[in-house]
């Protein structure tokens, strides 16, 4: 059957699309998505308007136009931004064609589909609220085409369909979906997840956005510092670390040309040593905020990688795959570790590496300290350290890019930087004056969340440090930037430039941000956390992890079911039953209830006037009463009833008091 | 009422055997439903015959969650797979919304019109709420036609819609098994029941597009034309009940203080007899549909006509009830 669609039906599709759209339109090309939204706007105008319908030439220019639009900017449909925007785009065209019922069916049901492609991108605790409301929003319209459907092609005769207006669809909308909320949680707890993928993400899922980059040169992860966003979560089994000691290592950088710090292929081999778990060590849980890159941070020095991750020789822990959805990982770190006590001749000329021509006041300041220092590298480190504290050295995020003789240029010249700048001047100072020396990435300390305690870690931690090789006690961590600006260290890198620019919000918005990552934290350990081993562990908290699959699947079954029943008798009641009480009975509802309390007791069958004319004999305002009943029958019955004239009586009867008339009094009469 | 012609139902023109054997198991199959439980109106629909499915529709939807089931459970996400679980207990819900939209409706009746063959017979299904719950979009329809349009039922109340049949030969015609259903309230799943009117019902004879004209057709035993009453004025007489408001003379009325009725000569009406051999046309259909447009024509006229018809032999007569006889006669015919 092919029917009419009504303008309400139009305009509630289109905006059921437009809400299930939003974060999408938000992520993509700014004019992509205003010639979506206005594509959607228009559509519901013309049908709320009377104006004229789009044209097949509009119509394919919007199809085709989309479509070389979203390749001209993401240059694939692959990906899945580029896949989901082109989504977008698709429907927004078919919505200017959408004249039929079955076009705003599909339409609306790719809405669901819309949304949960949201969540391959980000699953904020925010982007809940958006499930609810979007799912609730495109199963009102739905609701409302099946209206249309049903009441083409001519009403039938004595009752015209029920008026299906916007708001009311809108309310069965959220009522139905509110009541599959416990059959939804049931299934989620229960539905047996799976271990591993079935097949890979694709990359770059997170338009850019991503985490720490396995190479340095310094400047580039300023953007960073400026990304309040949490790059991961830490809960201890115990105490957490000291705020000094909380470094978290990220990858371990070697070569230098001059500009760039990258990795060494060497750092991929597997340890020779690792440490050993025992007093003085951490065991914690990370979870790792979605992050594009295969890095997992630990503290030092992990002791063996977790599932599905490797320790490197350089201890970075490297996961198989890109981290594109939260996890969580389980290490126990050492610090008590001496990394390579020897070190292999080769490493040793990676570590001292240095490009050509380059930097030459660094190299002579190096072999000046040298000569002071001839064999004590330790004296000479800390001469190094004192020196950048005593000198006119500044940690700011605002500086300046470097140019060929990086060292030379910030250590002489420019003077101001922050952690990437001066942990790449110290680590090629270093190399010069002979001492084995590697720049560590990663981040540093993190926001003690006492209350629920774990640790925040936030992108704008990231930090860079150097580590050099000293003899007898391998390698060993110098953070530069500390002797420039211990507060960084101590307090974060809030502190150190708090004054200097308005990159950071406000303190109480800080503080609020603080409070929000809580709940923000419960959530992904509860809901988005809630993966195969969880699930485990859950169901054996409750006993029935040991039950054969069939039965587990029949108790599945069977608990959706129980769920579901007393629901969609609660339903019964309250869609498909009777019509709630319309205003002016509402009106009058309240009355009653004021007149309940007020000890009166309207009794079964009574009418209105007949409590007024019982009850006023106990009031001292009956005769008040009798008029308020007398002129909700007329409203009531009569042909008067207005929306005015209701109002008029809702206000004067929400005003009225029943007064008892006093007792004593009545005695005495 | 000797042969009666059994099926409105075209009967297919290849009697295969995959035919003879698809009807076998439809008629095993209506058996079945029988045996259910009532199937013929008046009957309230309950748990045993109240059938759901989802729709094509649904299927898609159906489709599309599990697309969205993998996807979340391959990338580990679980707002996803909430997103999936919170999609699939809407349509459970919905599945029992449509279920519940049909239970206690009662088929309170269910009368046919009358109809020319050809023509499309109209079906008046009335549908009462007997649980007090309000019913939505309650569509009725059979096999290959149109659906009526939608009812929408207050709680306890009745309404009623009408389902055209097309008919195609005259005779006594089976009306085919009727489906009530309903799609309430997303459109995913179809709940629906069967039943059978028990009625059958009499389908006239198309009436001939072209037909002799009237006069020379019967052989008249009346010596006038047919008068028309406002030719003769004869003369006024006391009102009586049952006088058509027309005839009252209200000049004349006042005149006398009370109500007099014109009074008009009435030639004996021409009364003609229709004969079956009289009717030109080549085969006998075509010429029972020259009777038909005749009966047609001598209603109209208000003649008085008769019908011979073989051996059947209808009195000369006039009026409704006088052409539905007639018109049955002739639709039973052969």
């Amino acid at each position: 059957m092919i029917g009419a669609l009504s303008p309400t039906t139009v305009v509630l599709v289109v905006g059921a699309f437009l809400f299930a759209a939003l974060p999408h339109l938000a992520a993509m090309p700014p004019w992509l998505a205003v010639i979506i939204v206005l594509a959607a706007v228009w559509r519901a105008a013309v049908e709320a308007f009377e104006l004229r319908r789009p044209n097949w030439l509009i119509r394919g220019f919007l199809t085709f136009g989309g479509l070389a639009l979203v390749i001209l900017h993401y240059g694939t449909f692959w990906g899945r931004r580029a896949a989901t925007v082109l989504l977008c785009v698709m429907i927004a065209a078919k919505l200017s064609e959408m004249f039929r019922l079955r076009d705003a069916r599909v339409v609306a049901a790719l809405g669901y589909f819309l949304i949960a492609t949201q969540f391959l991108f980000s699953q904020k605790l925010l982007l809940f609220a958006y499930l609810v409301v979007g799912c609730a929003l495109v199963t009102a319209a739905l609701i409302r085409i099946q209206r249309d459907a049903d009441s083409a092609p001519a009403p039938a005769k004595n009752f015209p369909p029920t008026a299906a207006g916007a708001a009311s669809v809108v309310r069965d909308g959220f009522l139905l979906m509110l009541l599959a909320v416990p059959f939804a949680l049931v299934l989620f707890a229960l539905f047996p997840r799976l271990a591993s993928p079935l097949w890979g993400m694709p990359e770059n899922a997170l338009d850019g956005r991503t985490g720490l980059s396995d190479e340095m040169s310094p400047g580039n992860i300023a953007n960073l510092f400026a990304d309040d966003s949490p790059a991961f979560r830490v809960s201890f089994d115990g105490p957490p670390p000291p705020r000094s000691e909380r470094y978290w290592r990220g990858p371990v950088l070697w070569r230098f040309d001059g500009r760039t710090w990258r990795r060494l292929f060497y750092s991929n081999r597997a340890p020779e040593r690792t440490p050993r778990p025992g007093p003085g060590a951490f065991a914690y849980t990370v979870q790792l905020e979605p992050s594009e890159r295969r890095w997992l941070f630990s503290l030092d020095y992990p002791v063996r990688a977790p599932e599905d991750a490797r320790l490197t020789a350089d201890f970075e822990l490297i996961n198989k795959t890109p981290v594109t959805t939260l996890m969580s990982y389980d290490v126990i770190s050492q610090p008590d570790f001496r990394d390579s006590v020897d070190l292999l001749q080769t490493m040793r000329r990676f570590a001292l590496l240095l490009p050509e021509d380059s930097n030459p006041r660094t190299r002579a300041w190096a072999e000046e300290l040298r000569s002071r220092y001839p064999a004590d590298d330790r004296a000479l480190i800390d001469a190094v350290l004192a020196w950048f504290n005593r000198e006119d050295f500044f940690y700011s995020l605002e500086t300046a890019p470097l140019g060929r003789h990086s060292a030379d240029e910030f250590l002489f010249d420019l003077r101001v930087g922050y952690c990437e700048y001066y942990a790449s001047a110290f680590v090629v100072l270093m190399r010069a004056a002979g001492i084995p020396a590697r720049i560590v990435t990663g981040y540093q300390g993190g926001f003690w969340q006492a209350a629920d305690e774990y640790l925040l870690v936030r992108q704008s931690d990231a930090h860079a440090w150097a580590e050099v090789w000293l003899e007898g006690q391998g390698w060993t961590r110098v953070d530069p930037t500390a002797a420039v600006s211990p507060s960084r260290i101590r307090d974060g890198a809030r502190s150190a430039v708090s004054g200097s620019g308005g990159w950071l919000s406000s303190e109480w918005l800080y503080q609020l941000r603080n409070q929000y990552d809580r709940l923000q934290n419960l959530w992904n350990r509860w809901i988005l956390g809630f993966d195969a081993r969880r699930q485990q562990n859950f169901l054996a908290s409750l006993g029935i992890d040991k039950l054969p699959p069939g039965l587990k699947a029949a108790l599945l079954v069977v608990l959706a079911g129980l769920v579901l029943v007393p629901l969609a008798l609660l339903l019964q009641s309250t869609t498909n039953g009777r019509a709630r009480p319309d205003r002016l009975d509402r009106i009058w509802l309240r009355l009653r209830g004021r007149l309940r309390r007020a000890g009166i007791r309207p009794s079964i069958g009574e009418t209105p006037l007949e409590l007024a004319g019982r009850s006023a004999e106990d009031l001292d305002n009956g005769h008040e009463l009798i008029t308020l009943a007398d002129e909700y029958s007329r409203l009531k019955y009569g042909a008067f009833g207005s929306a005015k004239a209701i109002n008029a009586f809702g206000r004067k009867t929400d005003r009225w008091r029943p007064r008892r008339r006093n007792p004593s009094a009545l005695k005495q009469s | 009422m000797s042969s009666s012609r059994s099926s409105a139902k075209p009967a297919f023109p290849d009697g295969g055997r995959a035919r003879a054997w698809l009807d076998a198991v439809q008629i095993r199959f209506a058996a079945w439903l029988r045996r259910r439980g009532p199937v013929h109106p008046p009957l309230t629909l309950g748990y045993r015959q109240i059938y759901i499915l989802p729709t094509r529709f649904g299927w898609l939807v159906g489709l599309l969650l599990f697309a969205m089931l993998l996807g979340s459970l391959n990338f580990n996400n679980n707002l996803g797979l909430f997103t999936t679980f919170l999609v699939a207990g809407i349509g459970l819900l919905s599945m029992h919304i449509a279920h519940r939209n049909l239970d206690g409706v009662r088929v309170a009746g269910c009368v046919p019109g009358q109809a020319f063959a050809g023509d499309s017979l109209e079906l008046s299904i009335s549908l009462r709420d007997t649980r007090d719950r309000a019913r939505r979009g309650l569509v009725v329809e059979s096999k290959g036609l149109p659906p009526a349009a939608g009812v929408d039922l207050p709680a306890s109340a009745s309404d009623e819609t009408i389902l055209s049949i097309p008919t195609r030969d005259r005779g006594w015609m089976e009306i085919p098994r009727i489906r009530l259903r309903t799609r309430h309230p997303l459109g995913w799943f179809e709940a629906w029941s069967w039943f059978w009117p028990e009625h059958r019902v009499l389908v006239w004879p198309r009436p001939a597009d072209q037909a002799p004209p009237l006069l020379t057709a019967g052989r008249s035993d009346s010596r006038n034309r047919a008068g028309d009453e406002s030719d003769e004025f004869h003369g006024l007489r006391d009102w009586r009940e049952g006088d058509p408001l027309h005839r009252i003379a209200w000049k004349a009325s006042q005149r006398h203080q009370h109500l007099l009725a014109r009074q008009f000569t009435r030639p004996e009406r021409d009364r003609i007899i229709l004969r079956l051999a009289d009717a030109p046309g080549r085969s006998l259909e075509d010429r029972i549909s020259i009777l038909v447009r005749w009966v047609i024509e001598a209603e109209r006229n208000e003649f008085e006509y008769g019908m011979e018809l073989g051996t059947t032999n209808i009195e000369p007569g006039a009026g409704r009830a006088h052409s539905v006889r007639c018109l049955n006669a002739l639709g039973e015919f052969g």
